[in-house]
């Protein structure tokens, strides 16, 4: 279950309408503010998968400027992927030859 | 993980996070030894673009466990970016290489074989080809990705083993054309400045980059300075397409393909025509030439030269939203800050004027002073993390040497050959092929054994379709080293294994001349090993084959190295204490012990270790920041442009002319078609495209279509697009929105599956003096196949 600290960035005025719509993300915690609309938050989450898609969520923010990744901490799935319970899931082609239809 | 574990984390990455802006979070850090996130840290840069960002990989029980980035970089301040955040799936990536393969004819499956089998193969084979048909039938084609370390001593085996020039690398593709740009325009290559420029700039000229996508961390510091100072910092994004970067600019500027040749040269024009140049810069430190014989020519010839291009007739041939209103300001914007700051990327490099269109930016900065003062720099944006330390600097190009020497002149080949105990004579007096040249040669049966090192050719090349059926002949031995399975390695009679990053020890220099070490953490995965070893694994036995000792010389000072530090040290050693000295890019201070105690590292010239501690040479040329500017002074002045292109130590502003782009669209061809990179994928999708993230995203090439081009066309959105260019045809889905301007059709690159591989359609047509390709603008038709299909996103396999 990673878990990553970022700073997300809006504008001063913006800061505390986007902490509310924040705050109401499954796995995202807001740790601090301040008056130059920085926003610390840690996100946690059951895949890396799924904290792409909320960074991507949040990126996606009318009010959000952009946000930066500080930190990440992936050490479950890292076990996981080692035990081959965790096969970072990527289709392959088996015949490149073949032309593709329903690609 | 236990709860407590957990929170303690957690408190890690806010508290990471918090000091990157000067927050207090109210709760302390407990010590508790058991709770530790990683058992150590190591610092080193990250794998993917030229920004240099540096970061530090967790490591617990021997795996990677969590990333962080190093707050007081002075490239990154500690930021990072996802595709940076998420390279450590690609270490455990059950897909990678982990034992040599070997077949004796391509049409045959892989079979596993040892190191010293494989080995004995790559030698023999290489060998073979030299008695057969000569030294000249082998070559190396490597990468802006490879360690520094890498790419010396693959290119020293090369040349004063193996006795040819034959030595390139994907920068070629890339950057080849900012070398001749920097070389013709400044005397020496990479920028005079850096990054510290962006804070202090008060006008920003962004122009064929979309760095929002290709260098985020970079663009969060533009973005960040302008926003910080809104009303007085200006941005000007000139694109013919609108992209990521462009809502962040007071100005975009929207002109057709290849037209900023003659934009620029209005600038120029309204800056001559305002009296708003710097008449006393352009006396103490430029002179005016023109044409191939770089003939001296005066402010008035230069003046009348720019004729044809006043706003009001440029703003007509570029088309687009160009208005002659709009050049004014922005030359006014460009002339009159008080610090302005260029940078740019593959729209202009990837070009058949490629070289001008570099020339054109930098005149700019020299007409109106804007260059080595605070703020005031032309500043190349590289794409990948190690084109200008290993490519550019470490002799990785056809015609170049170590030390920013070349080729032609016998004095530096001469020192080349004594720096490494060789004969006189043994690198030959001709620069070898460059890379659509080498692979035209493999075509034409010239080249018979090639080593392909960290790149994929078969999926980057332009026009890529004949060089791929090349690649894939019998009559041509070709090794791949690499970490993943790539289009490439499908055409390969041997394929060794390499350790990644952060599985090896290397250094890496970055866009702003900026030298980096990322040692070794964890180990590479099965038998992989670093390129090094191999290199020098290779080198003895090829001596022994072709019972040469002077091959064997060329690795001797390396023998009996450990390979996972010890080994990239010596080499490290020998380029920088012997191919550096004296050199412009001097880089005797920054050895491996200054390189690991900095929280980045080292800027060239840096000759001395206190000096390299700074941090190294701010601004080039400046007397003060630059200790090559005393010691290489000729005069009382503060600026000394010694670069080892221009005997007469100036800057010359060169007169260009506008010259289209290879390909125009004409009647059968309509449309302009361009192509690029999204923030998701890096390059071919080698490692991108393995990592689920980034995959979901972007799992395929789209084609974005301008709304009014859609609705001619009837395409909504997700249709199937067939794009057809006069080199074959490609089907893509459509995205329609206001990117690419009216008239032009802008592709995403990454994607490898046959359908929808762009390059196969691109340009090869080349600039004459960088020999870089025009993979930017080409003629195109299109047409509305379907609807949208469900499509699959393709990575190849090993033994498809």
């Amino acid at each position: 279950m990673p878990i990553g600290g970022f700073i997300i960035n809006t504008l001063p005025q913006d800061c505390a309408a986007t902490v509310t719509v924040l705050e109401q993300m499954a796995g995202v915690e807001i740790h601090a503010t301040d008056p130059s609309g920085n926003i610390i938050a840690v996100i946690e989450s059951h895949t890396s998968d799924s904290m792409e898609e909320s960074v991507k969520e949040i990126e996606g923010l009318e009010q959000v400027l952009s946000v930066g990744a500080a930190y990440l901490h992936v050490e479950d799935e890292v076990e996981k992927i080692e035990r081959g319970e965790l096969v970072p899931p990527h289709p392959f082609k088996k015949n490149k030859n073949k032309r593709a239809e329903w690609a | 993980m236990s709860l407590t574990r957990r929170d303690f984390i957690k408190r890690s990455a806010a508290m990471t996070a918090a000091s990157y802006v000067g927050i207090n979070l109210p709760f302390a850090q407990r010590n508790a030894a058991q709770a530790a996130d990683a058992d150590h840290w190591v610092r080193g840069t990250c794998r993917l673009c030229g920004v240099g960002c540096r970061l530090e990989l967790g490591v617990r029980n021997g795996r990677p466990v969590a990333l962080r980035g190093v707050p007081k970089a002075r490239t990154n301040y500690g930021y990072l970016c996802m595709k940076g955040m998420l390279f450590y799936k690609i270490m455990q990536h059950p897909e990678r290489l982990k034992v040599p393969l070997y077949r004796a004819r391509k049409d045959q499956p892989f079979k596993e074989i040892s190191w010293d089998e494989a080995l004995d193969i790559a030698a023999k084979e290489f060998a073979n080809a030299v008695r057969k048909y000569g030294n000249d039938s082998t070559a190396y084609y490597g990468s802006g990705q490879c360690l520094t370390e890498e790419t010396y001593l693959f290119q020293k085996v090369m040349r004063g083993g193996l006795k040819t020039n034959n030595v390139d690398g994907n920068p070629r593709l890339c950057m080849a054309s900012a070398v001749g740009g920097y070389l013709t325009s400044l005397g020496a290559d990479e920028p005079i400045g850096g990054y510290a420029n962006i804070e202090r700039s008060y006008c920003m000229f962004i122009i064929g980059s979309n760095m929002a996508e290709a260098h985020p961390v970079f663009f969060r510091r533009v973005m960040r300075h302008k926003l910080d100072n809104p009303d007085t910092v200006k941005i000007i994004n000139a694109d013919p397409r609108i992209s990521e970067t462009s809502r962040i600019a007071d100005m975009h500027m929207q002109f057709r393909p290849g037209t900023d040749l003659a934009l620029m040269n209005a600038m120029a024009y309204v800056i001559i025509d305002e009296n708003l140049y710097d008449q006393k810069f352009i006396d103490d430190y430029a002179v005016f030439r023109v044409g191939k014989d770089a003939k001296q020519v005066d402010l008035a010839s230069y003046k009348a030269d720019l004729d044809k291009y006043s706003p009001e007739k440029a703003a007509k041939l570029c088309g687009g939203n160009i208005t002659a209103e709009d050049i004014r300001t922005a030359a006014r914007w460009f002339a009159t800050s008080q610090g302005t700051l260029s940078m740019w990327c593959m729209g202009i490099n990837q070009r058949k004027q490629g070289v001008w269109a570099n020339n054109l930016i930098h005149n700019l900065h020299i007409l109106t002073g804007q260059l080595c003062k605070p703020g005031a720099d032309s500043l190349s944006l590289t794409g990948q993390p190690n084109a200008c330390g290993g490519v550019r600097e470490g002799g990785g190009l056809c015609h170049i040497l170590p030390g920013h020497r070349v080729v032609a002149n016998e004095e530096q080949r001469n020192q080349c050959e004594d720096a490494w105990g060789i004969p006189h004579g043994r690198i030959p007096p001709k620069p070898g092929y460059h890379t659509m040249a080498m692979f035209e040669a493999v075509n034409a049966k010239k080249v018979r054994a090639i080593w392909i090192n960290c790149t994929s050719p078969a999926q980057s090349l332009p026009n890529v379709t004949p060089y791929r059926n090349g690649m894939q002949s019998d009559d041509v031995f070709l090794v791949c080293s690499d970490i993943f399975p790539t289009k490439t390695t499908e055409c390969a009679n041997l394929i060794l294994p390499t350790a990644f990053h952060f599985e090896k020890t290397g250094v890496y220099g970055c866009t702003e001349r900026r030298s980096q070490i990322t040692p070794k953490a964890v180990d590479a995965p099965g038998e992989a090993m670093p390129e090094v070893w191999i290199v020098r694994e290779w080198a003895l036995r090829l001596a022994k084959e072709l019972n040469d000792p002077v091959i064997k010389q060329c690795v001797a000072p390396f023998m009996d190295k450990e390979p996972d530090y010890e080994l990239p040290k010596a080499i490290w050693d020998e380029y920088t204490q012997k191919l550096t000295k004296g050199r412009d890019n001097d880089l005797r201070g920054a050895t491996y012990e200054v390189l690991e105690s900095m929280d980045d590292g080292v800027q060239w010239p840096a000759p001395t270790k206190e000096f390299a501690l700074t941090g190294g040479t701010v601004m080039k040329f400046v007397r003060g920041s630059d200790p090559m500017a005393e010691t290489e002074a000729k005069d009382d002045k503060p600026y000394q442009f010694y670069g080892p292109a221009h005997a007469d130590r100036k800057l010359w502003i060169w007169s260009r002319p506008y010259v289209g782009a290879g390909e125009e669209p004409d009647a059968d061809y309509p449309l302009y078609l361009s192509t690029g990179r999204i923030v998701d994928h890096w390059h071919t999708t080698t490692m991108t495209g393995r990592i689920p993230e980034l995959l979901r995203a972007n799992p395929y090439s789209y084609v974005e279509i301008n709304p009014k081009d859609a609705a001619r066309m009837g395409v909504r959105p997700n249709d199937m697009i067939e794009i057809e260019t006069r080199r074959g045809k490609v089907e893509m889905p459509a995205k329609v929105m206001e990117g690419p301007m009216e008239g032009m059709l802008f592709a995403y690159w990454h994607d490898m599956h046959e359908d929808r591989m762009i390059n196969k359609v691109v340009n090869d047509a080349y600039d004459p003096g960088s020999k870089e390709p025009e993979f930017k603008i080409c003629a195109c038709r299109a047409r509305r196949i379907s609807g949208p299909k469900a499509l699959k996103p393709y990575i190849t396999q090993l033994n498809e």
